[in-house]
C-alpha cells in the first residue's frame, strides 16, 4: 500500500480522504490555498502544502503545482476528492507521467465518460437504456425537429460538449426548438469549441436515482445499490437518502447488475456513479451521465452497506483486487444525508461566509446512529471562496420512518451559529408529508419554501 | 517442383524390432530415466521444505510456483540448465539449478524466455555458474526473438564464491550487457519484482520494457546493511528502494502491485500485448498433427549397449508430423540422412546419422560402418545446412556420431577440407539451429553437426547421451600408442609392466565413461538439458514453434521458392 498520499483538495473531502488514509496506515499530506492556511481542517494532515491564492485558480486547480507538491513531499499517490480537478483526465494523465497514481479511472475512461454522447453509446451498448431521444448527434434542426416529433414534446436539446446549463435548451414546442437549437448550438461552439448537439425527451416529474460503483484492475465490479437524490436546488443536492423509496429490490438488482458488467466493459476502476433519471410514467430508469470520481453522498451508501468507499478506492489504486463480491453487498436499514450548507435558506440560498460561534451537532439522540462529516468547528472562518458546505450530517436506522425521525431530533439540536445554514430547510422537508410518504420528484422541493408546506399539510 | 513431396516415412515397430528387444531396451532406458526424474526433482526441491516454508510465511510464492502461475493453464515450462552446478559444492553448501530457473514458457500463446531467481536457495543468490546460465536463456531468447520474462528476487551474489562470479568476461555484469542487447534487438523484455533485489538483482530489471513491484519488492545498489547511519534512523532497505521510491519518485519501475499473485496476471497482461504469434501464419493452413509412427515408442529403440545399432529412418519418422518426409539427396553419402518434415505443421530441416553398416561411397561393392562421416555425406550435409538456411529452414541435428572418417584416404580425399567446410557453413548460418546428443557426440563429428561449440540456439542431451573427443576405450588407445603394437594389442612382454600398462588403460578408459555422463556436461553447461526420448517430439514442437513466432528479424521464404528444389532437381535422376 501507498505510505504517503497527497490529497488535492480542501475541507470536508480532504478530511474524509485523510481519515481513509490513515486506516490503512498511509500518512496523509495536504494542499491549501492562503486562504485555508491553518483552519482547523489542516491539522489532519500529516504536512502541508501551500499552492496559492484563495482562488481556485491559482490554488486547488494548478495541477502542476499539485503534482509538484506531491513530488517534494515524497508522495506515491494523488487523491483528487470531488470537484476541482476530480474529473480532469489531463491531471489524471499528468500524475501518472510523474510517477504518482492517481486515485480514480485511466484517463481516457474519465475521459470517454466525460463526453455526453460516447457514455451514452457505452452505456446503451453495455445494456442500459438511455432517456429516449435521438440515436446520435444531430445533423441538423430538422433532423432534431424530425426525432423531437417522435419521441414528443417537451425536448431538450444538448451540446455534446456542454455543461454548466450552458448548450442547452428546453423547448416545448416546435417553434421553441427551431428557435433554441441553433441558438444552444452556437453557444456551445463558442463556449466548448464544438457545436454538436442531441436531443432528448424532457421528462417532467422523474426522479433523480444513482447507482454507486466499485470496479477494480481485474475486470470485477459491484454495485453498492442505489441513492435517491431527487430533493434539489438549481440541480444542486440537497438530501439523499438510500435505499430510495421508488425503487423496487427487483429493479435495483437488475439495474444495478447492468451497470456493474457497463463499468467492466469500459474499464472503469475506482469508484464511480451512474445517474439515472426514474421515468415518471413507467418507473424505468434512463441513464444521464456517469460521475467518474467520489461523490459528496457517499457516506449514504457506506451507512447501508458497510463498506468504506474512500479506502476501497485507495486499495484499488494500489492494484488490490475488490475485496467483496456482488454476493457481500446487503443493504441494511436506511440511511439519510443533509447537506449543511452556510447559506440563508429565506433569502435566495445567498453563500453566508462568516466565523462559526458555535458548532454542535448531537450524535445521541437516537433511535438511529448519526454520523456528521465535517471539516469545521466552533471559533472556524468560513472563507467566501469556496463551496458553502460545512457538514454533512447523516444518520442509520432500521427503517426509513426511525431514520427520519432521528435526523429530525438531531438538527433539531443542534446548534450552529454565526453563519445561517439550510437546517430549517431540511426540517420542513423532512416534516412534510410527501417526504414521509417518499412521493417527491426532481421539480419541487417538498415543505419548502414554508408556505407551500404549510398548504400541502392541509390538502 | 514447387511442392514439397513429403512421403510417407517408417514402418510400425514390430515390423522392425520384435517385441523381446523393444522391451528389454524400454527397461533399461526406464531405469536411466527414474534416475533423471529423481534427480529432476531434487533440483525443483531448492534447498527443501524448510526454506520453501520460509518463502511462504512472507505470503511469497517459490520459484517455481511463480512459473506455475505465470505460464498458460494445461502448459508445462521446458527447463533449461537444471543440472548446471550438479554435483559440486562451495564448501558445505550446494547450489541446485545453480539457483535459478530458466524455462521456455508459454504465456498467453506466446513462447517466452522466463529468467527466476530461486528464492528457495539462498535466497536467490548467485552462484559460480549463476550468471552464465542466465546469459545462456538470454541467449535463447535474443536468437530467436522471444519475449524475455525475468521474476526477480536476488539476494546478490553469493559472496564467498564472489571471485568465480564476479570479475570475467561471463560475469555477473555481463547479464546486463545481455538485457542490453536484448533490448537493442527489440526483442521485449518485463520484469517482476518480488523481493530482495540487491546489486546485480536491483540491476538486472532495470532495462527491461516494463517492471513491476510487489509491495515487498526492493531494488538496491546497496541494501540498508552497507548504508551508514542506516541502524539509527530505523531504514529499512525496502524504506530505501521499495515501489514507494522506485514506482512513484525515481521512475525505475512501472507498476506497483500487492503480492506475488497479481504481479504474474499484470505480467500475463503485458505478454499478450505482445505481437501475435506468426506460427500459425507460416503453418498456410495445415494443422499440427501427431507422428502416425508413435513417438511414445522411441524409448524403446535405442539398445541399452551404446555399441549396437538401430534403424535411425525409424527415429525421424517418430518425430515428424504424421511421419511424412521429403528425404534429399538419398543415394548419396548414406551415412547421413537430411531431408524436411513438419512439426506442429511448421517446416523443419533435419540432419541425422544413420547407423549400422552402408555401401562404401568410394569403394562400389564394399562396405563401411555408418555413424561415421565420410566425403559425400559430409557434401551433402552442408549443402543442405546452406539451403535450409537460405530458406529460412530452422534445422535439428540428430547427433549420433563417432566421428570422421580417419586414416590414408580420408586424408587423400581432403576431409579435412569438406569438414571446415561444413564448418564455416554452420559456423555462419543465421537460421535457428537445434541440436541433439541422442547418443554418441565424438571427435569432430560432434562439432561438425552444429554441437555446442557452434552455438545452436538449445542443445539437448539424452540419458545415454555419451559426449566426448573419443570413446574411452580410442582413447585410451591413443595415451598409450607407444606401447601397443599395429593391432593396439600390448607390445610388452614382462609381466609386471604388462600389467601395469593394463591398468593404465583401465583407469583411462573408466575416466573418460565417467566425464561421458550427461549430468556432468549439463553440470558443466556443456549441454543445455536432459530430456526423456518420450518427451524428445515435445521439445521439437517448442523448437518449431518458437522459431516461427516472431516475424520480420529473419528471413523465411516460402517453400514454392526454396533453394533445396534446386538441390533436388540437380541430383534427381534424369528420366
Amino acid at each position: 500500500m501507498f505510505r504517503r498520499l497527497l490529497v488535492a483538495n480542501r475541507g470536508e473531502v480532504a478530511v474524509r480522504v485523510a481519515r481513509a488514509a490513515r486506516a490503512l496506515g498511509i500518512s496523509p499530506v495536504g494542499v491549501v490555498s492562503t486562504a485555508d492556511r491553518g483552519a482547523a481542517w489542516t491539522r489532519h494532515f500529516d504536512d502541508i502544502v501551500c499552492l496559492g491564492p484563495p482562488a481556485p485558480r491559482d490554488s486547488y486547480l494548478r495541477a502542476e503545482a499539485i503534482v509538484q507538491a506531491a513530488r517534494q513531499t515524497g508522495c506515491a499517490a494523488v487523491h483528487p476528492g470531488w470537484g476541482f480537478l476530480a474529473e480532469n483526465p489531463r491531471f489524471a494523465a499528468l500524475c501518472a507521467q510523474h510517477g504518482l497514481t492517481f486515485v480514480g479511472p485511466r484517463p481516457e475512461v474519465m475521459e470517454r465518460m466525460g463526453l455526453k454522447w460516447p457514455a451514452k453509446a457505452a452505456m446503451r451498448a453495455a445494456g442500459l437504456a438511455g432517456i429516449p431521444g435521438s440515436e446520435g448527434l444531430l445533423a441538423d434542426v430538422d433532423e432534431a425537429a424530425r426525432v423531437a416529433l417522435e419521441v414528443g414534446y417537451p425536448v431538450i436539446v444538448k451540446a455534446d460538449a456542454g455543461g454548466g446549463g450552458r448548450g442547452m435548451r428546453r423547448c416545448a414546442d416546435e417553434a421553441a426548438l427551431r428557435e433554441g437549437f441553433p441558438a444552444a448550438s452556437a453557444e456551445a461552439l463558442a463556449a466548448f469549441g464544438s457545436g454538436a448537439m442531441y436531443l432528448e425527451g424532457y421528462l417532467v416529474g422523474g426522479r433523480h436515482i444513482e447507482l454507486q460503483l466499485l470496479a477494480d484492475a481485474f475486470g470485477n465490479a459491484v454495485h453498492l445499490g442505489e441513492r435517491e437524490c431527487s430533493i434539489q436546488r438549481n440541480h444542486q443536492k440537497l438530501i439523499e437518502e438510500s435505499p430510495s423509496p421508488a425503487l423496487t429490490e427487483a429493479q435495483r438488482n437488475e439495474v444495478g447488475e447492468r451497470a456493474a458488467a457497463a463499468a467492466a466493459a469500459i474499464g472503469y476502476t475506482g469508484a464511480g456513479t451512474i445517474e439515472f433519471l426514474r421515468h415518471p410514467a413507467d418507473g424505468r430508469l434512463c441513464f444521464m451521465e456517469m460521475n467518474t470520481r467520489l461523490q459528496v453522498e457517499h457516506p449514504v451508501t457506506e451507512l447501508v452497506t458497510g463498506i468504506d468507499i474512500v479506502r476501497e478506492q485507495l486499495r484499488i489504486a494500489a492494484h488490490h483486487p475488490l475485496s467483496i463480491t456482488q454476493a457481500d453487498v446487503v443493504l441494511r436499514g436506511h440511511s439519510i444525508e443533509c447537506r449543511i450548507n452556510a447559506e440563508d435558506p429565506f433569502d435566495h440560498f445567498r453563500p453566508a461566509p462568516g466565523t462559526l460561534a458555535a458548532f454542535e451537532v448531537p450524535t445521541d439522540l437516537g433511535p438511529g446512529a448519526v454520523r456528521i462529516d465535517t471539516h469545521v468547528e466552533a471559533g472556524d472562518k468560513i472563507p467566501p471562496f469556496y463551496d458553502s458546505l460545512i457538514a454533512k450530517v447523516l444518520v442509520h436506522a432500521e427503517t426509513r420512518e426511525a431514520a427520519i425521525e432521528t435526523m429530525l431530533r438531531t438538527l433539531r439540536a443542534a446548534r450552529i451559529e454565526g453563519v445561517p445554514t439550510t437546517i430549517p430547510l431540511h426540517l420542513a422537508v423532512l416534516a412534510s408529508p410527501e417526504f414521509r410518504r417518499g412521493e417527491y420528484d426532481t421539480r419541487a422541493i417538498p415543505g419548502w419554501p414554508p408556505a407551500a408546506a404549510a398548504h400541502s399539510a392541509k390538502s | 517442383m514447387a511442392h514439397v513431396p513429403l512421403t510417407p516415412i517408417g514402418r510400425p515397430r514390430d515390423g522392425f524390432l520384435d517385441s523381446g528387444t523393444f522391451q528389454k531396451n524400454r527397461a533399461a532406458m526406464a531405469a536411466r530415466e527414474a534416475t533423471l526424474a529423481e534427480r529432476r526433482a531434487a533440483v525443483a526441491a531448492g534447498w527443501g521444505e524448510k526454506y520453501a516454508e520460509r518463502v511462504r510465511a512472507k505470503q511469497k510464492l517459490t520459484a517455481r510456483e511463480r512459473l506455475d502461475a505465470l505460464i498458460d493453464p494445461g502448459t508445462r515450462a521446458f527447463e533449461v540448465g537444471t543440472f548446471v552446478n550438479h554435483g559440486l559444492k562451495f564448501g558445505e553448501l550446494e547450489s541446485p539449478a545453480a539457483g535459478v530457473v530458466t524455462a521456455f514458457a508459454r504465456v498467453c500463446g506466446r513462447w517466452t524466455m522466463v529468467i527466476a531467481n530461486d528464492n528457495t536457495v539462498a535466497s536467490g543468490s548467485w552462484w559460480p555458474k549463476t550468471p552464465e546460465k542466465i546469459e545462456r536463456a538470454q541467449e535463447m531468447a535474443l536468437r530467436l526473438r522471444l519475449p524475455v520474462i525475468y521474476l526477480v528476487d536476488c539476494s546478490g551474489l553469493f559472496l564467498p564464491e564472489q571471485s568465480r562470479s564476479f570479475p570475467g568476461a561471463t560475469g555477473a555484469g555481463h547479464i546486463f550487457k545481455k538485457n542490453a542487447d536484448l533490448s537493442a534487438a527489440g526483442v521485449p523484455q518485463i520484469a517482476g519484482v518480488f523481493g530482495d533485489c540487491i546489486a546485480g538483482g536491483g540491476y538486472m530489471p532495470i532495462i527491461s520494457d516494463r517492471v513491476y513491484m510487489t509491495e515487498q519488492a526492493y531494488m538496491v545498489i546497496a541494501g540498508a546493511a552497507l548504508i551508514k547511519g542506516a541502524k539509527s534512523q530505523k531504514l529499512s532497505s525496502l524504506d530505501i528502494g521499495g515501489p514507494e521510491v522506485h514506482v512513484h519518485q525515481s521512475g525505475c519501475a512501472d507498476v506497483r502491485v500487492p503480492d506475488d499473485q497479481t504481479a504474474l496476471r499484470f505480467i500475463r497482461d503485458e505478454v499478450a500485448r505482445i505481437g501475435t504469434p506468426a506460427a500459425d501464419y507460416y503453418r498456410g493452413g495445415v494443422a499440427a498433427a501427431a507422428p502416425f509412427q508413435p513417438a511414445d515408442e522411441l524409448d524403446g529403440l535405442f539398445p541399452a549397449d551404446h555399441r549396437m545399432t538401430y534403424d535411425a529412418d525409424e527415429v525421424v519418422a517418430r518425430l515428424v508430423d504424421r511421419s511424412l518426409f521429403w528425404e534429399l539427396l538419398p543415394d548419396r553419402g548414406r551415412e547421413m540422412i537430411v531431408g524436411v518434415g513438419r512439426v506442429n505443421g511448421l517446416y523443419m530441416g533435419f540432419v541425422m546419422n544413420r547407423q549400422g553398416v552402408i555401401d562404401d561411397p568410394e569403394h562400389h561393392g564394399a562396405k563401411k560402418p555408418a555413424g561415421i562421416l565420410y566425403r559425400e555425406g559430409i557434401a551433402k550435409v552442408a549443402a543442405f545446412s546452406r539451403a535450409c538456411n537460405d530458406d529460412g529452414i530452422p534445422i535439428v541435428w540428430l547427433q549420433d556420431i563417432s566421428g570422421f572418417d580417419i586414416g590414408v584416404e580420408a586424408e587423400r580425399l581432403g576431409l579435412l577440407g569438406y569438414g571446415s567446410s561444413l564448418i564455416y557453413t554452420n559456423s555462419t548460418n543465421s537460421v535457428p539451429m537445434f541440436t541433439v546428443l541422442l547418443r554418441k557426440a565424438s571427435g569432430a563429428g560432434y562439432y561438425a553437426m552444429a554441437g555446442l561449440p557452434y552455438e545452436p540456439v538449445v542443445q539437448l542431451s539424452t540419458p545415454i547421451t555419451r559426449q566426448s573427443v573419443m570413446e574411452g576405450r580410442t582413447l585410451a588407445i591413443a595415451a598409450f600408442n607407444t606401447k601397443l603394437d599395429d593391432d593396439f594389442e600390448i607390445a610388452v612382454s614382462d609381466p609386471d609392466e604388462r600389467a601395469k600398462i593394463e591398468a593404465g588403460m583401465r583407469s583411462t578408459e573408466a575416466r573418460i565413461e565417467r566425464d561421458m555422463d550427461p549430468y556432468q556436461s549439463a553440470s558443466q553447461m556443456d549441454t543445455d538439458e536432459i530430456v526423456r526420448f518420450g518427451e524428445l517430439r515435445e521439445w521439437l514442437q517448442l523448437f518449431a514453434e518458437a522459431s516461427y513466432q516472431s516475424i520480420g528479424y529473419r528471413r523465411v521464404k516460402n517453400p514454392r521458392i526454396w533453394s533445396l528444389h534446386d538441390l533436388a532437381a540437380l541430383t534427381e535422376a534424369r528420366g
